[in-house]
């Protein structure tokens, strides 16, 4: 277990700590908080827009931090000589692989869980903005709570993110990460509903289930063939994957208040699960057989 | 192979291959090598004469293409034979995302030592590597001798009984490889074995109680520095040949 906790933390670290992490972060956290002020509230929709908004950030975001993310430190691990000094130690190949997969998973459900929390928050703002728009015709109401949540959820990390790294030498992007995160919890917690939580929370999940297979194809192929290789594998393995998933439209089960029913998200995970498996168990085959130097 | 036997090697060859399986380089060659306990081996050989390559099959990071080769007894990819070595790699080898502190607790966790142990463990050999002021550093912005004591720090961190080390004064200042060297000896003085590879010479004159000359991948030589002549480097010499010197003086000519 410590030598599982050591490998965890130092992928997550590395994983978290790459400028690339916190600019799709970012990016997905602006288009979230930012969705129900576009055209101000033409659309009609705002809460729509900013749910619709936050999952498909969910996916594209989580898709990149997933690929990359993982890809990058395990082809990194290889090339740069560091894999041949951990696995010089008391670990094996199977739990080295197994607990650094873990720490790509641990980094991924930090993005994920931001850009959850602040699309839950993002949604309550915009139901709540939207109705007293509409009723005093103020749109000052509907944006103005929008524009909050972005300034607190992508703004005041980075600023303190940066104080802190000025004056105490923390981690710019890692510690960016983690601020977003908790001023994620607490924007959730402020106005906490449990009914709309409810409600997105299988969206989510649902749209996070596809980051999970691409990681752990990335992983697997990330210990077998270059860089470039493992990329068009990776597509090509989520290609086969994915329309499983892909037949199914959460908007619609969204609207009018729906949900996507727990049953269909246990279906989705029955494709998923297996398919990680497969994975990973080809990651395991190959950092079996491989000469690592 | 003895009871004394920490490493041994039997035949063994590494025929590296290309992507299509056929073989490009037979960068071990039916070495055999045996290294008792407590003492220091140094693997001296030009380069590309397949030192590290060695080093990596001890170390189960490769595969033997053919022979046998157990450490304490087991498979060299065994988990108990590697809990029981520590590792110095050729380069460094470190994640630059980490500080000096974290990088040695990182091994630490590898090792299996308790957060406290390790701890207590990691502010000693941080104070023996004389790195404690920039303990909180990351390591990529280190020199490469700071690297290399940050290397040797994780290396001794588990308290190994066998150390490996792979040019272990490679980047180091005369002051460093000299406190290197005293290091090697005092470790060998309380019982632990070294392996050690050295393309200088002095080096392995000065610490090593056998040494084995490769060349090519093959053993041309091997016994205690003692026994191989006056001067080891004129011993190395006459066995693999200084054809660097020739070509340079022919061409310079």
């Amino acid at each position: 277990m410590r030598r599982g906790r050591a490998i965890v933390y130092a992928t997550a670290l590395e994983i978290l700590g790459e400028p690339l992490a916190l600019l799709v972060l970012l990016a997905s956290l602006a288009l979230t908080t930012l969705a129900p002020a576009f055209h101000y509230h033409q659309f009609g929709e705002p809460s729509r827009m900013a749910r619709d908004a936050g999952i498909s950030a969910l996916l594209l975001g989580g898709s990149v931090i997933a690929y990359v993310g993982t890809l990058r430190t395990f082809r990194r691990e290889l090339e740069s000589g560091t894999a041949q000094s951990a696995l010089a130690h008391s670990v094996s190949r199977t739990a080295f692989f197994l607990w650094k997969a873990c720490g790509c998973l641990v980094a991924y459900v930090v993005f994920a869980a931001t850009v959850s929390l602040v699309s839950l928050t993002v949604v309550r703002g915009a139901e709540i903005g939207g109705a007293l728009a509409a009723t005093t015709g103020d749109i000052a109401r509907l944006w103005g709570p929008s524009l909050a949540v972005a300034l607190g959820a992508c703004i005041l990390p980075v600023v303190a993110a940066a104080l802190l790294n000025r004056f105490k030498r923390f981690r710019f992007a890692l510690t960016s990460n983690v601020l977003a995160l908790v001023v994620a919890a607490l924007g959730v917690a402020y106005r906490f509903d449990g009914a709309l939580a409810s409600r997105l929370l299988p969206a989510f999940a649902l749209a996070a289930a596809p980051s999970l297979v691409v990681m752990s194809a990335s992983a697997a192929f990330a210990l077998r063939f270059s860089s470039n290789t493992a990329s068009t594998l990776t597509a090509i393995a989520t290609a086969f994957v994915l329309p499983a998933l892909g037949n199914y439209c959460l908007s619609d089960a969204l609207a009018d208040g729906g949900s996507v029913p727990w049953a269909y998200l246990a279906v989705a995970f029955m494709a998923v699960v297996p398919a990680v498996a497969l994975f990973l168990l080809i990651g395991i085959h190959f950092i079996n057989e491989r000469d690592v130097q | 192979m003895n009871g004394d036997s920490v490493i041994s090697i039997e035949g063994a060859t590494k025929t590296f291959r290309d992507f299509w399986l056929r073989p490009t380089v037979n960068a071990v060659d039916g070495l055999s090598l045996e290294v008792r306990k407590g003492e220091v081996f140094g693997l001296l050989g030009p380069n590309g004469s397949g030192k590290s390559t060695t080093i990596k099959l001890i170390l189960g990071l490769l595969a033997p293409t053919l022979g046998r080769i157990s450490v304490f007894g087991l498979s060299p990819r065994a988990v108990a034979a590697r809990a029981k070595i520590g590792y110095l790699p050729e380069l460094s080898y470190l994640h630059p995302f980490l500080t000096a502190r974290e990088t040695i607790m990182y091994y630490a966790g590898l090792c299996n030592l308790s957060r406290s142990v390790a701890a207590e463990r990691t502010r000693e050999l941080l104070k023996m590597v004389k790195l404690e002021d920039v303990s909180n550093r990351v390591v990529s912005g280190f020199s490469k001798g700071m690297a290399r004591r940050v290397a040797l720090a994780s290396a001794l961190v588990g308290k190994p009984e066998l150390l490996i080390l792979d040019e272990p004064t490679s980047g180091l200042d005369p002051v460093s490889t000299k406190e290197v060297k005293t290091l090697v000896k005092a470790l060998a003085k309380n019982g632990m074995t070294v392996l050690m590879t050295s393309h200088l010479l002095a080096d392995a004159e000065d610490v090593c109680d056998r040494v084995m000359i490769l060349d090519r991948g093959k053993s041309v030589a091997e016994g205690r520095v003692a026994e191989l002549g006056e001067s080891l480097e004129e011993f190395f010499l006459a066995k693999v040949g200084n054809a660097d010197e020739f070509v340079l003086a022919d061409f310079l000519a």
